[in-house]
């Protein structure tokens, strides 16, 4: 079937407003990072910067400048950035390596209630996270894991576990059992057997699970703006803040706002069949 | 080890070793404490909390029964929000549906430069909502926003024009910034199910001279159910759940304010904890309920054809 030049023409105007509509918020933030803000109320608008300026990072970064408004910007801009990818990192690897460990005794070991325990595990996916949030803001106090490291990535770990299980899971079953009951009788042990053979082969459901964790992890907010307020506090809770102290500086939030961008555009960029397999894999629960 | 010579039993068709059971259970260990104490022990609780009075201004914490969720019915602020929310997934599922199955169908068109189409429309749902947010605050702005300056530029009259001094401006504000981050979903879950066609059901559409719109409607749709059912519980989920956008763009204001804003505003700024987990148990049901009914139906329609 060839296309039709009237086809051709509606696919390319669409795919043009399509991506209009997908980047171009990003894209204004982008440049409004890097203009000066007496460009801002510039009318009529200019599309693309007239005038080329280093001034907001340079002042998110603490150049020449500590204090903006009377917050110290800089220091809390690095802790946070520092924050974000300490707890969405350690959560991701935690997250991954106990449901790889797990999923795998859930597809091929057999024991009492497994059945029972995986189709539990699985159902709390059907459980929104605020309708634990009170609870686990009392217990969390209880154990004074209020703003610690350990209490939001343990949260995180809960909230990623039952779709990474399930991702998983799906894999291992994919796998051919030949080649593991090759190397049992090699004389290999299970734990063996699942380092040194299966591991290697489900590098890529590894990374789809990786990338749903850490891309949620990094994107949470209701979580951290309760249980990580203030020392452990992470990029997401810090960038409103600028918006809801005494100024509206919108020259740090587009600047702070583009290093947020930054690190989910490069996973998207360079990862994006294997997220697109997870988004499947996960979205048909 | 020397296990080679172990007596070996079939299990199911799978190879048993002796020892599976206790390292089975010694490797979902961590699963099973982590879920317990963080999900299923505090959702349990939840449950018992909700029929309690727990308020830490007020000494005691009786046994209530349902009076947490017949006061909801009398709440007016309860009732605005749920108003507001109800108004959020309406628009929400029906945009996120209609035009996502549309750029599915587009981007199934293109043939040159596929993956990288797809990573730019995924984009926004991979950014964290917040940030989502900010980025359409800074376009909603009155004096400088990119959304007044294009109107302006067009020449109609929206210089320092207020989005958030209308309730209707505002809840449509809102959930433009909602969609922008959710559709991607939508549209990933449909190409599959696109793709995933069989290319000689068109074909044979074409040689009995079937129309492009015809087999949209008669080959693609029908084929892709399915997938649009679990399009829409994600959409309707997500819809419920809204809190970033309201929150980051119109803070506690009334005139936007979803459910779930007012679940956090009753429990950790009023301390009415129970109140908030009764709310919170109900909104879980209802969206939970709703996503249910959707799919049921879909599916039945599916299995009648």
């Amino acid at each position: 079937m060839k296309p039709s030049p009237a086809l051709r023409i509606v696919t390319i105007a669409g795919v043009v407003l399509l991506l209009l509509w997908s980047l171009g918020p990003i894209y204004w933030t982008l440049v409004s990072a890097i203009t000066p803000s007496a460009d801002f109320s510039a009318r009529p608008i200019h599309f693309f910067p007239q005038h080329f300026t280093f001034d907001h990072i340079s002042r998110l970064l603490g150049i020449n400048v500590e204090r903006i408004g009377g917050v110290l910007v800089w220091a809390q801009f690095r802790a946070a950035l520092f924050n974000s990818i300490a707890t969405s990192l350690a959560a991701t690897v935690l997250c991954v390596a106990i449901a790889a460990i797990g999923g795998y005794a859930f597809t091929r070991l057999d024991f009492p209630g497994k059945r029972v325990i995986f189709l539990v595990v699985i159902a709390t996916l059907a459980v929104p996270g605020y309708a634990v949030l009170i609870p686990l803001y009392r217990i969390m106090i209880g154990l004074k894991l209020i703003d610690t490291y350990l209490g939001i990535t343990l949260i995180y770990i809960s909230a990623y576990l039952p779709l990474t299980l399930w991702l998983m899971r799906s894999v291992f079953d994919s796998l051919p059992i030949a080649l593991e009951e090759a190397a049992q009788l090699d004389g290999a042990g299970r734990l063996r057997i699942f380092f040194n053979i299966v591991l290697p082969l489900v590098g890529p459901g590894l990374t789809a699970a990786a990338i749903l964790t850490f891309l949620g992890a990094w994107g949470q907010y209701l979580v951290p703006l309760i249980f990580s307020p203030s020392a452990t506090k992470p990029l997401t809770v810090l960038i409103p803040e600028f918006v809801t102290k005494n100024f509206i500086d919108y020259g740090l939030i587009t600047a702070s706002g583009t290093i947020a961008i930054i690190i989910p555009a490069l996973v998207v960029i360079f990862l994006n069949r294997y997220l697109v397999t997870g988004l499947l894999a996960g979205s048909v629960k | 080890m020397t296990v080679a010579v172990a007596p070996r039993a079939t299990i199911g068709g799978r190879t048993a070793l002796p020892g599976d059971a206790v390292l089975g259970m010694l490797m979902v260990a961590p699963i099973v404490i982590t879920m317990a104490a963080l999900v299923i022990i505090p959702l349990g609780q939840t449950v018992w909390d909700s029929l309690h009075r727990i308020n830490p201004m007020q000494a005691g914490t009786p046994f209530i029964g349902l009076a947490n969720y017949s006061r909801m019915f009398a709440d007016a602020d309860v009732g605005h929000a749920w108003t507001n929310t109800l108004i959020y997934v309406g628009i929400a599922v029906t945009i996120e549906t209609v035009v996502g199955i549309l750029a599915a169908a587009l981007i199934n068109q293109v043939k040159v430069g596929r993956q990288w189409l797809l990573a730019a429309v995924i984009l926004p749902w991979a950014l964290p909502g917040v940030v989502n947010s900010v980025i359409w605050l800074w376009i909603y702005q009155p004096g400088a926003g990119l959304l007044n300056g294009i109107l302006t530029a067009f020449g109609l009259p929206f210089d320092n024009h207020v989005w958030f001094n209308d309730r209707t401006s505002a809840l449509i504000a809102v959930v433009v910034v909602h969609i922008w981050r959710m559709m991607p979903l939508t549209i990933v879950i449909v190409l599959a199910a696109m793709q995933s066609i069989p290319g000689h059901l068109y074909e044979a559409a074409h040689i009995d001279g079937a129309t492009r719109p015809q087999m949209f409607f008669s080959i693609t749709l029908p084929l892709i159910r399915s997938a649009i059912a679990v399009a829409m519980t994600n959409s309707i989920v997500a819809g419920f759940n809204i809190f970033d956008e309201a929150w980051v763009l119109a803070g506690a204001s009334l005139e936007t304010r979803p459910i779930l804003v007012q679940i956090y505003l009753e429990t950790f700024q009023n301390l009415r904890f129970s109140y908030g987990m009764a709310l919170s148990l109900l909104l879980t049901a209802v969206s939970l309920g709703v996503s249910l009914i959707f799919v049921l139906r879909l599916y039945r329609t599916t299995r009648f054809e």
